[in-house]
């Protein structure tokens, strides 16, 4: 029991799972316990998750939320790494710092000028999502890429590579483990941005669009239901492109494992 | 003595200065030259040797080409500079690239070498052989214990087809058992090729000395700042170069003692 309060002490896994488990059945005891009649029990959100996860209209939702985030991701990796590997050439540095802080603007204020740029809604939102979710990536890519570690290169040198060769090899194939990490961590970036994107044009539904209509009519129980349903989604989006990792480089396991020892 | 002929120069190193804010390295001036022992194909064996942070790594990375030097020269046979690429380089802490596996490295390396086309597989199965490795092919270098890895490091760069191998503290970080297989595979590599040239850049005076035929010690003078090699001393005019057992030995003690004093 002490270990649980000393500072880098390590649990074994059932310890740590009974913690865990103690911990939400506390949390559910508390909020059952302040809950009154504007904040819905644990109780009421479960049995409305329930009937949600049942409904067409949350199906269909979730699905149209889904397909654009998939999509924006696909499309926002596919432009990260265009600008991250070109980082390395000094004429596009540049380019991608800029992207880099562009993490710093809003979407608010530019929904009018893509409005002006895309055909519709659907284009709309994917822009949107794809303007914001980019910056972020660019980011932690260029991270991967500055703190390679030096050896890297001079190993590529000592084999006598040229820089296009040091590129593919050190950049190109040594980092393809880290696009797996960098879509998992900012899966939860795309996540939150597509019920602010889908409030903003709802002419086609989604979560986003769902969450505001239960928002408008204060429907807090189905707020609540629907966010429980996010957040699961977004878990097993992480589990998922974790494993996704591991599986397609074995290495990023091993690496994950020396971490942890 | 060893009966044996010194004969070309294989590398020279000339009037080479390294600064930063202050003088790092200092008229640096030695060669190794070629070895010919008669019925044999011998390699050489120097070592650099110099206490911590008297600027070792620095003048490794002048010698691999990895950094250039600020006044002065490297060159290598055929007097042509030495540039990153020319050297075998085996660092420190035997570094491979962690996202391929042992066989992919090795490939990497056997491809740069022209003289393995279309014989590459074939003689990665042969070091594999012979440095007891078969086994270890389709690892990650994260599976490798620290011997593997540098057998894998030394294979990766014998078949990269470069006549020096430059180490840097190869004996740093083994235990004894280990230590002992080292210094034996370094002497097969050695023995590997008329001009291999194996240059040892270590602290370690002993397990260095016991398997070099030539040790230049880096330190610094009074007054003077920057290291530069203060002494040179031939162990095959000692009779103490490719001796086994030489570590016991009375002349061996007296040449540690003598090269301590020099630090």
């Amino acid at each position: 029991m002490k270990k649980l309060i000393q500072p880098f002490a390590t649990i074994n896994r059932q310890t740590f799972m009974i913690m865990v488990a103690a911990q939400v059945v506390i949390t559910l005891l508390f909020w059952h316990g302040l809950s009154d009649g504007l904040i819905p029990k644990p109780g009421k959100v479960a049995g409305a998750f329930i009937t949600l996860l049942g409904t067409k209209l949350f199906i269909d939702n979730m699905l149209v939320s889904l397909l654009l985030t998939l999509k924006a991701m696909l499309y926002s990796i596919l432009i990260t790494l265009l600008f991250a590997y070109l980082s390395v050439l000094p004429f596009f540095k540049s380019v991608a710092l800029f992207i880099v802080k562009c993490r710093y603007l809003t979407l608010t204020g530019l929904i009018f000028i893509f409005t002006l740029l895309t055909k519709d809604g659907s284009e709309l939102k994917l822009s949107l999502l794809v303007f914001g979710i980019v910056p972020f990536f660019v980011t932690s890519f260029l991270s991967v890429i500055v703190n390679s570690n030096p050896q890297e290169y001079e190993l590529c040198k000592t084999l006598g590579y040229n820089n296009w060769q040091t590129l593919y090899e050190i950049i190109i194939i040594g980092k393809a483990d880290q696009v797996f990490e960098i879509l998992r961590q900012n899966f939860a970036i795309s996540w939150l941005m597509i019920t602010m994107v889908e409030g903003l044009s709802m002419s086609e539904g989604g979560i986003g669009t769902l969450l505001i209509k239960y928002n408008k009519y204060n429907d807090l129980t189905n707020v609540l239901a629907l966010q429980l349903a996010i957040f699961i989604i977004g878990l097993c989006f992480d589990y998922l492109l974790g494993n996704l990792r591991h599986w397609l480089f074995p290495y990023s396991k091993l690496k994950t494992a020396n971490a942890k020892s | 003595m060893t009966e044996c002929i010194k004969a070309e120069v294989v590398l020279q190193a000339t009037n080479v200065y390294l600064t930063y804010d202050r003088p790092i390295l200092r008229d640096i001036n030695f060669c190794i030259r070629n070895i010919i022992r008669p019925g044999l194909l011998q390699g050489q064996v120097v070592s650099l040797i110099g206490r911590s942070g008297i600027g070792k790594t620095q003048l490794f990375k002048l010698l691999s080409g990895l950094q250039a030097p600020t006044a002065g020269q490297i060159t290598i046979l055929d007097n042509k500079p030495v540039k990153a690429g020319d050297m075998g380089v085996i660092f420190q802490n035997y570094y491979l690239f962690e996202w391929r596996t042992v066989y992919q490295s090795l490939m990497l390396a056997a491809k740069k070498n022209k003289k393995l086309a279309g014989k590459e597989k074939q003689t990665i199965d042969q070091y594999a052989d012979q440095f007891q490795m078969t086994g270890h092919l389709n690892l990650y270098p994260q599976q490798l214990s620290g011997g593997q890895r540098q057998r894998v490091s030394i294979m990766q760069q014998l078949l990269k087809g470069s006549d020096f191998i430059l180490l840097d503290e190869p004996f740093s970080g083994l235990d004894i058992c280990m230590l002992d297989k080292a210094v034996e595979l370094l002497l097969q590599v050695s023995l590997s090729d008329e001009l291999k040239t194996l240059i040892i850049v270590s602290h370690d005076i002993e397990n260095s000395v016991a398997i070099s035929d030539t040790v230049f010690i880096l330190g610094n003078e009074p007054g003077i700042l920057g290291a530069t090699i203060k002494k040179e001393i031939d162990l095959i005019e000692r009779d103490l170069a490719w001796k086994k057992d030489i570590k016991h030995e009375k002349r061996f003690l007296e040449t540690i003692e003598e090269i301590k004093g020099c630090l």
